[in-house]
């Protein structure tokens, strides 16, 4: 049997005749081509029922309505709530992109303890009696005012229960942070004297004047403006905003006033000027006005709007027709509140401002300025204080400032108004002041707070002079950190106890901002938890309970939620069921007191850091509704919708108008060195035809540090790590690079400058709160 | 599958490759009566059709029965389930396949909708005591696996085609209502889909309106019914 | 091809105001939420950065204090192509018939398994509309939980871009049969993700077909002239294209709606 080269060939036909008889090729090619359709590694997300659950989102102040909706019961997707009184089914980008807060790797994950450069995890248990153990030890010591706890704010139950412990431990040093909202409620007390909050009807107003409010970059109620702001055209009322720059409320306004940085509060007075000798105002509202008098004496020698035009840059006749506008109209509103609103500002800038609203008589009626009184919704049980508590809380708090007169007395241009101290303000308020506190620690050589705790509060990014919070706060003993995420601050802390996010919780909510209504709102928890966190009310009634004693006592419920039935009462079912309880607003019963005498001694509004001569420009931190500047930090979601012109590569953009730039000797895209007297940065320009010359405009909530955080070590020793167990490369600001862990957010953190390492803080004599609104600066080529 | 294919081509040469290394290295040796050889006659041809023929015989073969075998794996559903049962105590489909309020289809379900009838055990078999045991006490959702699971890039609208068209389960489903007994599940190697949406035939050959779920068999029915293949974007996600 | 509409032909179409939209951001995140839309550590690329709705801001080029701005909302424009036939500049080029015109809805699709990512339709989108994965979609750990089910992921290599939510008018379909009323389906059973985020009411979605529909009533599409609008304060971008978008524009600014397209000297003036 021979086999030849005709074998072989016959072999292989029939071999292949055999093939292309069979399903064999065509099935492959069939299937080979969906595979190539299909990578195992794409997700595929799991079908199911769709259903929707309503909560409250608290990522600002603003505390829209927010619809959930699940698939299978898993979170895919946030909508605004339809008919919510604040936002009726709009919303805006952060709330949005709120299931990546909620599902974020480098959410803390567990509690944690530093040691070292290294993040141990610890079980509740030991967190909780480790931060115990140590606030125990001070009470023993009787030490018990060198305990102090910084939150957003005041409001609602979770921030009543931090409150409650440092009372109940023998603290009077709590801390919110400094907003606007703070320099009007303080307005209100000086001006009115009342205890309230302010609102603004802008719905209902058919003018509005705004200094520099970014009425659609954030300020307020984010959502409830942007409404406004669209039905304006339909309810044919105006907008008028004083800004040095072209902001998107600029570019929306009917009449942009594009105003000197600092001269605000001199137009304001131009403005009320033009309407005195116009004799244009509220005659019959002002007639029991206390120095009425004095003021229009005061606004027309010094502030008539021939005198106004040169400091603003401000045609007179301009001012005149605008005064003119808006004396008329049939529900004028002024506001006040740099951008967002997040920084206290100065109070006499609050006070120009509301003296034209003082003028119209616009005050607590429909389309204009509203006092509202502080609800006391929530009845807390008494509470119980030894002897060494009531002792320690004897103790006035560390950082106390003073809120009265302090700047204006003695001063020569007291004397038009009848007396320098008023009739309604006439005794002195004592508060805790945040940036006061930080001073008087980098101040102390020893830190006069033994232990910090921080809720809701990123003060390390938020506060101005970032570096010198930092050093503050490194030089704290112990800090509890009780945030969510490797935050600026957590960094720094000694130990993190992880809450929930505002989706995985429940909680009480008083909606204030800049709102036309009261609204107590409920929300609920509609995901997860995620992680191992904790509710933070929970986590404080742990926390107390294991400090024992009177404080213990204090904290009477087995946990928040039987806590939050208790306080809220007889209205917990109907806010459980119905989500919120609405209520119009009531004008006060009495007749509302006008005093002008806090303009005694007005010299204008606190002013910039840094001399001229070396600074030439001004340096003015700019919003944008875009990127988060609070306690949260932006979403990645958020920061991919940031433009070019602000956040490129990891570069901040920087602002300035073409003249400055061919002065400075920088062009388009270039690197540039900004130097203030607090700090430099390399940046990127953006020549932008929109900018006033001479100012130079810089994005806040960059700039997010994620260096600090170190290794994170599980309970078994592993190490905890980031995405599929990689490290990659990025390059954070300063050049250098560095391999990235498993806690940082690569989205955010190391992206561009934050404004608050070049801006200093600058005590308001006024207030006591920080008013830096900006500060002087030069740029030069890098 | 690649694998396998492969594997099963090696089998095939090494067979018949015993003899063919001797000669051929014999034919090296003696590269000069390589010629000669040639002419020694017809014996090549006759050997190249026995070739022909059994390597013909071997791929065909191994196409038709080897290769459907493996190209799927067979995976067994968690339990049996009896349909015919079912549809005989709650009187069809649409008591347990049902739409939701907004208009989607439900799909199989879930155990919820099982224990409005099977609050405990209702009969005697091993199957439901399985189910009640395994699934139900533990709170655990039974993974079953869906013959007729179509691919994510899919849409598509039961609610058109049931309500809108009025079409019955059965043209696309087949009797599976019928049956007593659940078939292995069989999923494609390659492409990860079920043995069902190319059909039970290897070649492809329907015989049935069910017996295939590719996209030439909606498009087929949709030319007849409603004179146009339809727009991608109708089924296509 | 013919109508797969029981005769009843849609034609979806946005109309957007201008003056309204604030550049807040709202309908770009409410996109990219809804359609898994993915998102890289570093986006300040524009190029490659994939934004199916992507808000522009135009300036009127005039030095301070005479500066305007205006946000300008840009989604996938679903033109209907030289005489509306459907012959879409992206849909006329794709090889792969992986965009296909939808004559029932006047949308124009996307398939992503079909795409081979030759980018033809990118390069013949005057808009920018498409965008293409140079790399694969990669979630952070444990964020591909919220991935919606109803939009397929995109993978590696294939060009994306929006479909006016086409998912939504899917469910809409879905219930509107179930409720038995084939598909007859109101205007408000499907709107855009992005229509129903933005919190100016600055979007506007419905059917351009339908003369009772808000989009209808704000622009008046010409049917003779393919939709072309006669309010005389809407228009298209780049109209002398013919490339007939289904995306309207809406502002009382002059130097806005001139930004619109490209005009020769005095060409505007005479337009008017």
């Amino acid at each position: 049997m021979k086999i030849d080269r005709r074998s072989f060939l016959g072999l292989g036909l029939g071999a292949a005749a055999g093939v292309t008889l069979s399903p064999m090729p065509w099935k492959l090619t069939d299937d080979s081509s969906i595979w190539s359709q299909n990578w195992p590694w794409t997700p595929v997300p799991n079908d199911g029922e769709i259903t929707f659950e309503d909560t409250i989102c608290t990522l600002c102040p603003g505390n829209c309505g927010i619809s959930v909706k699940k698939v299978d019961g898993r979170a895919i997707k946030i909508e605004g709530k339809k008919g919510y009184p604040v936002n009726d089914g709009g919303i805006c980008l952060h709330g949005i992109s709120g299931l990546q807060y909620l599902y974020d790797p480098s959410r803390v994950q567990f509690p944690m303890v530093k040691s070292g450069d290294t993040w141990k995890q610890v079980s509740w248990d030991e967190a909780v009696a480790l931060v115990a153990g140590k606030v125990k030890e001070l009470r023993q010591k009787g030490m018990a005012e060198s305990l102090a706890c910084v939150s957003a704010t005041d409001k609602g139950s979770v921030a009543g229960l931090y409150k409650r412990l440092l009372t109940s431990v023998g603290s009077q040093n709590f801390y919110t942070l400094e907003t606007m909202e703070k320099s009007w409620e303080m307005l209100i007390s000086r001006i009115h004297g009342l205890k309230a909050f302010a609102s603004f009807d802008l719905a209902n107003s058919d003018y509005v004047i705004s200094f520099g409010a970014g009425f659609i970059e954030g300020w307020g109620s984010p959502v409830t403006n942007f409404i406004a702001n669209s039905s304006r055209k339909e309810r044919k009322a105006k907008l008028v905003q004083v800004e040095y720059r072209l902001s998107n409320t600029a570019a929306s306004a009917d009449t942009w006033l594009p105003a000197k940085p600092g001269t605000e509060a001199d137009l304001a007075l131009g403005i009320c000027s033009a309407i005195i000798s116009g004799n244009l105002y509220n005659a019959e509202f002002i007639k029991n006005a206390k120095d009425f008098e004095a003021f229009a004496k005061f606004v027309n020698e010094k502030y008539a709007p021939e005198l106004v035009s040169r400091t603003t840059g401000i045609d007179a006749s301009k001012i005149k027709a605008v005064a003119s506008e808006f004396a008329k109209a049939k529900s004028p509103l002024a506001i006040a509140g740099r951008g967002k609103g997040e920084s206290a500002g100065s109070l006499m800038e609050f006070a120009a401002v509301h003296a034209l609203n003082c003028l119209t008589g616009n005050i607590n009626k429909a389309g204009g300025f509203w006092t509202v009184e502080r609800q006391d919704t929530l009845t807390w049980s008494s509470l119980e204080m030894d002897d060494s508590a009531t002792k320690s809380y004897a103790k006035s708090p560390i950082g106390a400032v003073d809120s009265l007169v302090s700047g204006v007395s003695g001063s020569a241009d007291a004397g038009v108004f009848s007396s320098v101290v008023s009739a309604v303000s006439n005794q002195v308020v004592t508060s805790a002041s945040l940036t006061k506190l930080f001073e008087v620690i980098n101040a102390s050589e020893k830190s006069p707070v033994e232990l910090l705790m921080v809720y809701n509060a990123n003060p390390c990014f938020t506060l101005h002079n970032t570096k010198a919070v930092k050093a503050a706060v490194n030089k704290i003993p112990f800090v509890v950190s009780f945030s969510s995420y490797m935050d600026d601050t957590a960094q720094l802390a000694d130990v993190i106890l992880p809450s929930h996010t505002f989706l995985e919780m429940s909680q009480d909510i008083q909606s204030g901002a800049s709102l036309a209504q009261n609204i107590t709102a409920f929300s609920k928890p509609v995901a997860g938890p995620v992680f191992d966190t904790k509710h933070p009310g929970d986590a404080v009634i742990a926390i107390a309970k294991a400090v024992e004693g009177t404080v213990a006592s204090s904290f009477p419920w087995e946990n928040y939620q039987e806590c939050l039935e208790s306080i809220i009462g007889d209205s917990f079912a109907t806010l459980s069921e119905e989500g919120y309880i609405a209520s119009e607003f009531t004008p006060p019963a009495a007749p509302i007191v006008v005093d002008f005498s806090i303009f005694a001694g007005f010299k204008g509004i606190t002013p910039l850091e840094g001399e001229a001569k070396s600074y030439p420009l001004t340096l003015m931190p700019i919003d944008t509704i875009r990127l988060a500047s609070a306690t949260f930090a932006s979403s990645p979601f958020a920061v991919k919708t940031v433009e070019d012109t602000v956040l490129l590569e990891n570069d901040t953009v920087i602002e300035i108008n073409p003249e400055t730039a061919d002065k400075v000797g920088v062009s388009d895209g270039d690197y540039a060195l900004i130097t203030t007297p607090v700090g430099e940065a390399k940046v990127r320009v953006n020549l932008f035809d929109g900018i006033m010359p001479d100012v130079v405009a810089i994005p806040e909530g960059l700039g997010h540090t994620i260096s600090g955080i170190g290794q994170v070590l599980r309970k078994d020793g592993t190490a905890l790590t980031g995405k599929k167990g990689a490290t990659s490369i990025i390059t954070v600001t300063g050049g250098t690079s560095k391999n990235i862990g498993p806690l940082e957010n690569r989205y955010i953190g190391g992206k561009g400058v934050n404004v608050n390492d070049l801006i200093g803080s600058v005590v308001d004599p006024a207030s006591g709160l920080d008013a830096a609104w900006g500060i002087r600066a030069r740029i030069s080529k890098a | 599958m690649g694998f396998s294919m492969s594997e099963l081509k090696k089998k095939t040469e090494n067979s018949s490759s015993d003899t063919t290394e001797d000669e051929e290295s014999g034919e090296q040796k003696t590269g000069v009566h390589c010629c000669d050889k040639k002419d020694k006659g017809d014996s090549g041809v006759g050997m190249g059709v026995l070739f022909f023929i059994a390597s013909f015989a071997i791929c065909f073969l191994s196409g038709w029965l080897l290769f459907p075998s493996l190209l799927y794996s067979k995976k067994e559903q968690p339990f049996n389930f009896n349909h015919a049962l079912h549809v005989a105590e709650t009187g069809g489909c649409e008591s347990c396949h049902a739409f939701r309020d907004d208009g989607t289809f439900a799909g199989v379900p879930k155990n919820s909708a099982c224990i409005e009838c099977h609050e405990s055990q209702l009969g005697e078999t091993e199957d439901e005591a399985i189910f009640m045991t395994e699934y139900v006490e533990k709170g655990i959702e039974v993974p079953w696996h869906i013959y007729s699971k179509q691919p994510d890039c899919v849409f598509f609208s039961h609610a058109a085609h049931v309500t809108g068209a009025k079409m019955d389960c059965v043209t696309c489903h087949g009797h599976i209502g019928e049956s007593t007994t659940m078939k292995p599940y069989q999923e494609n190697r390659i492409t990860g889909y079920s043995r069902d949406i190319w059909g039970e035939n290897i070649w492809g050959v329907k015989k049935n309106s069910w017996d295939r779920m590719k996209m030439d068999d909606c498009a087929e029915c949709h030319q007849e019914e409603t004179g146009s293949k339809g727009a991608c974007f109708q089924c296509h996600k | 091809m013919t109508q797969d509409n029981h005769g009843k032909a849609y034609k979806f179409g946005m109309v957007i105001d201008l003056d309204k939209c604030t550049g807040c951001g709202s309908c770009m995140v409410a996109c990219m939420s809804e359609n898994n839309v993915p998102f890289k550590e570093d986006e300040t690329n524009k190029k490659d950065s994939i934004t199916w709705m992507k808000v522009f801001k135009l300036t009127n080029g005039k030095p301070f204090p005479d500066t305007d701005i205006c946000y300008m909302p840009r989604p996938c424009m679903h033109c209907g192509g030289k005489g509306d036939h459907g012959h879409s500049p992206c849909v006329s080029v794709c090889p792969a018939t992986a965009t296909d015109y939808g004559y029932d809805t006047g949308i124009v699709s996307q398939i992503y398994t079909r795409c081979f990512g030759c980018r033809y339709c990118m390069g013949a989108c005057p808009y920018h509309a498409r965008y293409f994965n140079w790399w694969d979609p990669k979630w952070p750990d444990g964020m591909e939980e919220y991935l919606s089910p109803s939009v397929s992921p995109r993978m590696r290599g294939v060009v994306e871009k929006c479909s006016f939510c086409y998912h939504r008018y899917q469910a809409a379909r879905d219930r509107a049969y179930h409720e038995e009323r084939r598909d007859n389906i109101e205007e408000g059973e499907y709107q855009t993700a992005c229509t129903q985020a933005c919190p100016a009411g600055a979007i506007t979605f419905g059917d351009l077909n339908n003369p009772e529909h808000e989009v209808s009533k704000l622009v008046k599409p010409d049917t003779h002239q393919c939709g072309k609008p006669r309010n005389p304060k809407a228009f298209r971008l780049l109209e002398r294209l013919q490339t007939n978008p289904k995306v309207y524009y809406i502002s009382e600014r002059e130097w806005v709606r001139k930004a619109g397209d490209n005009y020769r000297d005095g060409e505007w003036e005479k337009s008017k």
